[in-house]
């Protein structure tokens, strides 16, 4: 199995702790993992302000970079990130035939990171120590347009150590939404700050996600508002330099 | 004319858009992740009883016309009623209350000849009509207008009384729907009247009997 | 500039407040902790029921797909269906009018009022009238007749009279607490009332009874329309929808176009997911159809029936790809799951419809430049699209406002700007990597205790309330390239 790892840019430029997380976590699982190089972005802050012409161009490139038979799968650490290629390719090409061939050819492919171990590998199980109350947020889009919402829960249920509890209105946004955040900015740390609220009651210490972007959005409004929440990706949970049983 | 160029126009855009909507949504859809609780109907009568006192109103069995008569003479004594408006239906005339209610001091009115509606109905302290069919699975009734079945008896009134009997019971919602469609003529005016009037818009808290009774009664008969 | 001259005509269609300026809407609403509490509680009441109530109906996804193939072909077929309509109303004795634009609405009712020597209107809810504002417009456009209308929902009527517009499409007043309600009503009653529900709610009756059956016209919305028959169903909890269409001796509806549904079965679809769906009811209390005017054997109901089958915008529509816009069954639900309408209300949409789907057809039936903000109000995390009856899909209808204000070239030059270096950027890994190396040491002076404190605008939007990480001392590619063990 040929598998490429898509590593949005935030996280390449930004928290690449991530991806090296990642990539411990799937060779620790056997996975031989390739690096395409010439990736960058997969388009979404140009789709989600409403520049189509300019995502295609990002798309255009992704397709190149991973597109074709070269990969069984491209994992990457990003619920929203894969949604993009997922779901809005075929949406950005649905009038060009011949891209959206290649787009709705590699959609299937694409997977984001939980999903990845829970439904291809097969695994929900990595022998992970963690210790602290934690809850999970899934993104929007992870939770919508991919439906993972239980794998990566049932795999933090897996950590020996790791409480995993409930909060009110799990469900809802956190607020970031791309360009959102800097269009709409005290909506959207209205929002972050009604999550914020959840997490306080639900008495957690930890919150995990496996979309970097609704991390970034929530770690930045609880360190502005001095909350010393641990926030991590489910990666980072998982890594086995972390600590292991046993 | 006019009527003429706004469907060209229409038809126009329906005609030569190009976009076919294709999003529709698939069948995945889950309120909740809590197993559907859906409920069979077993029993109508009862679970009629049951939806309509979840809703706040009174719902009864009685075996026969006494029964009903009984009841609905007792609660116009209860409540003090001056004026009693009811359905001039045949159903009404042999539950035979018209008597009673008047020896108690309660006027009569039938829907019939009146000179004004208006004033009659808007004066009434209780309205009492039957009714077409009524919904186990909501708690409600079927109401037609129609000679005689004035449709403002079951709503300028404070109290409402419905005698329905038994067998008109239909299960769901979509049965009785089916009850009218593809039927030639439908009445002119038709109403599913489920339980008493109720606002939720002060503060979200319930305010009963707004506009409509605020009290309904409602006696299966049979 | 055709457009503008639409753009134009919008406004006086209606609208009152441009749809600029969410922002400085929302920041009032957000500085609001009543409302915010007041809006908790209404979803969080709502959503209960809504899931309880669906999760009894074993078939609530079929029902959902059938309800979007429905619309699907009726708005494909919109002609017939509209044409059938007309027919089954004039046959069963009713007038059919069909108005292009809020204007002829307001022209027709305004004639009638004056044929008839009407001095008192009552109207139940109908949020295509709050769209093209009738009340106003009658009210001075026919000041002459000197006619009062009156809104008769009770949330309705105690906005009207707060001379505030509804902030739901359900639960008009949902801004408002009892203090101000019993403020508002004890200005009408001459006296002062007590801040009780009960009180309050029994003065309204009283007061509203004397109009009911003082009405000359009574002018209702329609909840769907039936083709086949030439029906129109209409939904109310309070009776005063039954009051509206069965006392005064006239009747009229205005109904938008996209309301049709062609056979009366189909109502067993719609009928069951507006109540379920939008307030967590079974049925309506009153779930009324009303099909022409009064038989002549008939005491009570209208003797006269007028149905307006209104278009202002709707057809532009049509076999385009907002075309899904036109399926709403105006049931509130995408509001209450809503996170940004949750944080701001209705009125800092600044325009009759709000939440996701005002978001979506403000800028439609008004045009872009009118409702510029609107399209931006969402953070796209498909809520609505999630708990939409018709499923849809309106975080995508978002998408493709924004992308339309793009191509009209409203969306400003520094936007293009840096979407073009974007682009430029992510089709070249070099330039991506010479970027990144470039704001490493372009960020030196702003990073203060390992994160980014102060940007300029329009990042400032981030800085000002949030923490930002620094680009990391080496990026993932390098980090890969060195060998990641």
């Amino acid at each position: 199995m040929r598998v490429a790892l898509f590593i949005p840019c935030y996280v390449d430029l930004v928290s690449p702790e991530v991806g090296v997380s990642v990539v411990r976590v799937l060779r620790s699982q056997g996975v031989e993992v390739f690096y395409p190089e010439g990736q960058t972005c997969c388009g979404q802050p140009a789709f989600n302000s409403g520049f189509f012409e300019e995502a295609r161009g990002a798309a255009r490139h992704f397709l190149d970079v991973f597109g074709g038979e070269r990969f069984d799968y491209v994992v990457c650490p990003s619920g929203s990130c894969t949604t993009m290629v997922s779901h809005y390719y075929p949406f950005l090409f649905r009038e060009l035939p011949e891209e959206l061939e290649r787009a709705e050819g590699i959609g299937g492919r694409v997977r984001e990171f939980s999903d990845f171990l829970a439904n291809v590998l097969g695994t929900e199980e990595f022998g992970a120590r963690f210790e602290g109350r934690a809850v999970f947020h899934c993104g929007c889009h992870q939770r919508r347009e991919l439906g993972v919402l239980e794998e990566p829960q049932r795999i933090l249920r897996n950590v020996e150590g790791l409480e995993l509890v409930g909060w009110e209105n799990e469900e809802l946004c956190c607020g970031f939404g791309g360009t959102f955040s800097v269009k709409m900015p005290e909506v959207s740390v209205a929002m972050a700050d009604e999550k914020i609220r959840a997490l306080e009651k639900s008495g957690a210490d930890t919150l995990v996600s496996c979309d970097p972007s609704c991390l970034l959005h929530l770690k930045g409004r609880l360190d502005r508002t001095g909350h010393g929440t641990r926030v991590l990706h489910l990666a980072q949970v998982l890594d086995p330099r972390r600590g292991r049983v046993g | 004319m006019r009527r003429k160029e706004f469907l060209e126009n229409i038809r126009h855009r329906t005609r030569s858009g190009r976009y076919q909507p294709t999003r529709a949504p698939d069948a995945s859809w889950t309120p909740g992740r809590r197993a559907a609780a859906a409920r069979e109907v077993g029993d109508p009568p009862s679970r009629f009883l049951e939806e309509l006192a979840a809703l706040g109103g009174h719902g009864r069995r009685v075996k026969d016309l006494e029964g009903a008569r009984d009841y609905v003479v007792e609660l116009a004594r209860e409540r003090g009623a001056r004026l009693l408006v009811r359905w001039d239906v045949e159903e009404l005339e042999r539950l035979g209350a018209d008597g009673p209610l008047r020896e108690a001091g309660v006027e009569v009115a039938v829907w019939r000849d009146l000179e004004d509606f208006r004033e009659v109905a808007g004066r009434a302290d209780i309205g009492l009509s039957t009714a077409e069919w009524a919904i186990a699975e909501t708690g409600s009734l079927v109401l037609e207008s129609g000679p005689g079945k004035g449709r403002t008896v079951a709503i300028l009134p404070p109290v409402y009384v419905a005698v329905v009997p038994v067998e008109r019971l239909v299960r769901t919602v979509p049965e009785a729907i089916r009850m009218y469609a593809g039927r030639g003529s439908l009445p002119q005016n038709l109403c599913f009247h489920t339980g008493p009037s109720r606002s939720g818009d002060i503060e979200q808290s319930l305010a009963t009997g707004v506009h409509g009774p605020g009290e309904v009664h409602v006696l299966l008969l049979g | 500039m055709e457009k503008t001259g639409t753009e134009e005509r919008a406004r006086r269609e209606g609208l009152a407040s441009g749809v600029e300026g969410f922002n400085g809407r929302a920041r009032r609403a957000l500085a609001d902790p009543e409302l915010h509490d007041s809006i908790a509680l209404f979803t969080r009441k709502t959503l209960k029921g809504r899931a309880a109530r669906l999760a009894e109906l074993p078939d609530a996804p079929e029902l959902r797909e059938r309800a979007y193939h429905i619309k699907q072909e009726t708005m494909a077929n919109l002609d017939r269906y509209l044409g059938q309509m007309a027919d089954a109303v004039e046959a069963r004795g009713g007038n059919v009018f069909f108005a292009e634009t809020g204007e002829d609405v307001v022209r027709y009712v305004g004639e009638l009022a004056r044929e008839k020597g009407a001095k008192v209107i009552t109207k139940s809810k109908s949020m295509a009238t709050e769209e093209i504002e009738l009340n106003r417009r009658l009210e001075e456009e026919y000041g002459e007749l000197g006619l009062e209308v009156v809104e008769t929902d009770l949330g309705e009527w105690i906005a009207q009279l707060a001379g505030d517009a509804p902030s739901h499409i359900v639960a008009p007043i949902m801004h408002m607490n009892r203090h101000q309600i019993a403020r508002v009503l004890s200005g009408v009653a001459g006296e002062p009332l007590p801040p009780d529900v009960k009180a309050l709610a029994g003065f309204a009756r009283r007061r509203l009874r004397e109009k009911f059956l003082a009405a000359d016209i009574g002018i209702s919305g329609a909840n769907f329309g039936v083709a086949q028959t030439g029906t129109v169903c209409l939904v109310t909890n309070e009776g005063n929808g039954r009051l509206v269409t069965s006392v005064p001796p006239v009747h009229v509806v205005v109904m938008g176009i996209e309301k049709l549904v062609p056979r009366f079965e189909d109502l067993e679809v719609f009928v069951q997911l507006l109540a379920r769906n939008g307030t967590g009811q079974k049925l309506t209390v009153y779930t009324s159809f009303i099909t022409g005017p009064r038989g002549a054997d008939e005491l009570d109901g209208p003797e006269e029936f007028h149905l307006i089958l209104m278009d202002n915008g709707r057809s532009k529509l049509l076999g385009t790809e907002f075309e899904e816009a036109l399926y709403c069954i105006r049931c509130g639900s995408c509001l209450n799951v809503c996170p940004v309408y949750r944080q701001t209300g209705g009125h800092a949409y600044g325009s009759t419809y709000s939440g996701p789907i005002g978001a979506v057809i403000t800028p439609l039936l008004k045009g872009d430049r009118e409702a510029k903000d609107l399209p931006h109000a969402s953070s796209l995390c498909g809520a609505c699209w999630e708990t939409c009856p018709v499923g849809i899909p309106l975080h995508d209808l978002l998408l493709k406002l924004r992308n339309r204000q793009v191509d009209e070239g409203l969306a400003g030059k520094a936007q293009e700007i840096a979407f073009k270096g974007f682009e430029e950027a992510v089709e070249r890994p070099a330039l991506y990597r010479a970027g990144a190396r470039l704001g490493r040491v372009a960020q030196r002076p702003l990073v203060r205790d390992g994160s980014v404190r102060r940007l300029p605008p329009p990042l400032s939007g981030w800085t000002d309330f949030r923490d930002l990480p620094p680009l990391a001392e080496r990026s993932f590619r390098e980090l890969w390239r060195e060998g990641i063990d």
